[in-house]
């Protein structure tokens, strides 16, 4: 998902707790797709409750939360609203590789090869607009603010940390740079035990759009039309052509148009894709104002609605209480 | 170049300045002296140390930079006594720091400072100037320690204040104006901070007399001491919490 120039950008890794004190705009879709792919069982059912519906995601916001909160990190969560029309082509294809996976999970079940049917059942995560419900629910039970964005989520939430609203917008993909994103932190919302870079558990990063920019030297401008080269949610890209080759490009083309020119490419809706990221349709009117967790209304709602012990329910809450004293602190950056 | 001499005591103190806000620091070198800028992780407070040659018993050094691992130092310190002399040198070659103490030579890989900038202070317009014995504030910090994890720093042109509240106990630290060294204030002001930062920055004015502080109204605490002799000085900044509702 998402334009995949993982290898040549420079990130850092960092400690959760460098994030104390910051308000992070979390791509929901993003951060739900991956509890629905990653918080299952052995043997690749997501967690369900007693009448068979899918609890994975719930237990994700429930317990990541908590975690972040109880660290004094304040996460936004920002829904996706209507997709670019450019994008249809890429949700067909989507859902062409989750039904595939869905077979391959089932014949591998039936073969009795776990490690395949996990991976495959990981891979067939649908997120339906009930578990959307459902996780704006349990959000606004949380008091954790929860965004609608008229168009994609990672284009609002990089126009945030361009509005300095948020210190930076989480997603694993790299879109939020094309959308301008001074900072984005990757694995925040993801456990330990999926593999990150170059293998081992799942350590954050943060990536700084300016020293990204400086690292490739190209301008953001340059960056969109590179990933378009290579091929992004909203147009196919170029066959055979990966983010080094499509770097050097871009680097001495000056842009895409040149590039497809020069090289005899052929790159559709140049313009429009540009314009998504660059001109993305963003909303001004959000509040991102947090209140205190209904710790009744959340424990009723997760262990009477979907049968969640109440104990591990109680102790989550505790942990986001201990990090409201830390969410106090504020930081020197306000001064400069 | 770098090659100098140090008391283990003196080194001390300067690696105590550093660690208590950062785990890895970039020193930059010159013949006058070494000095740090940094901030820790968070953000939430900010370091300029700067340390005279004359604090070292030997020093000669050009224009560089240095990143250093402040638990390698630590390290190294808990191997000497006080009194015991330290040598450094930079190794360019290697690019190590080259520390003796006694018979024992440490050879120690320095850290990349690519990453590491030198913050710049804000201006701030801190209204109020005061200057209290290390010793109170030391007394004050533990009596707080043990009720709330926050303190709360007043001033009013009658005297400086320390309150903690906590649950259900509070402590509070009295000093009217003739207990201080010195008081500039001419209206009350009032600031709340974090009592385990506040409290590892005065505990790393371990040899100053006094500790100056500059203070506003739900703003930053500028801390300012001296260590080694008054040859090092020391600038803190510290931001506040939000005084809860």
């Amino acid at each position: 998902m998402g334009v995949d120039i993982a290898d040549i950008v420079p990130a850092k890794q960092i400690k959760l707790e460098e994030l104390k004190g910051r308000t992070i705009a979390i791509d929901a879709f993003n951060a739900i797709y991956q509890f629905l792919a990653i918080i299952r069982q052995p043997d690749g059912t997501p967690l369900r409750d007693s009448k068979g519906r899918t609890t994975s995601h719930l237990s994700g916001l429930m317990y990541r939360n908590a975690n972040l909160l109880q660290m004094g990190i304040k996460p936004v969560y920002v829904f996706d609203g209507e997709p670019p029309k450019l994008k249809s082509e890429t949700i067909a294809a989507r859902s062409a590789v989750r039904r595939e996976a869905e077979k391959e999970w089932k014949k591998a079940l039936a073969a009795g090869d776990l490690e395949k049917a996990r991976i495959k059942a990981s891979q067939s995560s649908r997120l339906n607009k009930e578990m959307v419900d459902q996780s704006k629910e349990l959000l606004s039970l949380l008091g954790i603010p929860c965004i609608q964005a008229p168009g994609e989520g990672e284009a609002q939430a990089s126009n945030m940390t361009r509005k300095r609203d948020v210190w930076a917008a989480a997603s694993q993909d790299f879109d939020s740079l094309l959308f301008g994103a001074d900072r984005l932190v990757r694995n925040l919302t993801i456990s330990g035990r999926r593999r990150g870079r170059g293998g081992g558990p799942a350590i954050p990063e943060l990536v700084l759009l300016d020293s990204a920019l400086e690292a490739l030297e190209v301008t953001r401008e340059q960056l969109v039309d590179m990933a378009m080269l290579v091929g992004t949610d909203f147009n196919e890209g170029v066959r055979g052509i990966g983010p080094k080759r499509a770097l050097q490009m871009i680097k001495k083309h000056g842009d895409i148009e040149t590039v497809c020119e020069k090289e005899g490419f052929d790159v559709e809706n140049v313009q429009r894709v540009r314009d998504i990221f660059l001109e993305p349709l963003v909303s001004v009117d959000y509040s991102l104002e947090r209140s205190e967790p209904d710790e009744d209304g959340t424990v009723a709602y997760l262990r009477d609605g979907f049968d969640f012990s109440e104990e591990r329910v109680r102790k989550a809450l505790r942990k986001m209480g201990e990090g409201r004293s830390l969410m106090r602190q504020k930081s020197l950056d306000q001064w400069f | 170049m770098f090659s100098a001499k140090a008391k283990s005591e003196v080194l001390r103190e300067v690696v105590d300045v550093i660690s208590t806000l950062v785990d890895e620091a970039k020193l930059n070198l010159n013949k006058d002296g070494l000095s740090v800028k940094a901030v820790d992780p968070a953000h939430v407070a900010m370091l300029d140390l700067s340390v005279g040659k004359d604090a070292f018993e030997e020093y000669s050094a050009d224009d560089q930079e240095m990143g250093v691992d402040m638990d390698k130092f630590k390290e190294v310190l808990k191997l000497a006594k006080a009194g015991d002399i330290i040598s450094m040198d930079y190794d360019e070659e290697k690019n190590r720091l080259i520390m003796s103490v006694g018979n024992i030579t440490r050879r120690m890989a320095l850290v990349d400072t690519a990453g590491m900038s030198d913050p710049k202070a804000p201006n701030l317009n801190l209204p109020v100037k005061v200057t209290v014995r290390a010793e109170e504030l030391r007394q004050g910090i533990r009596a707080s320690e043990s009720v709330s994890d926050h303190v709360a720093l007043i001033c009013s042109p009658d005297g400086f204040e320390m309150t903690s509240e906590g649950d259900t106990d509070s402590v509070n630290l009295k000093l009217p104006k003739d207990l201080l060294e010195s008081l500039d204030c001419k209206e009350t002001v009032r600031s709340l901070f974090p009592l385990d930062y506040f409290s590892n920055m005065v505990k790393a004015a371990s040899s100053a007399g006094s500790i100056t502080m500059f203070l506003g109204t739900d703003y930053p605490v500028k801390m300012e001491f001296t260590i080694s002799d008054e040859k090092g000085e020391v600038h803190y900044l510290l931001a506040p919490r939000i005084e809860s509702e």
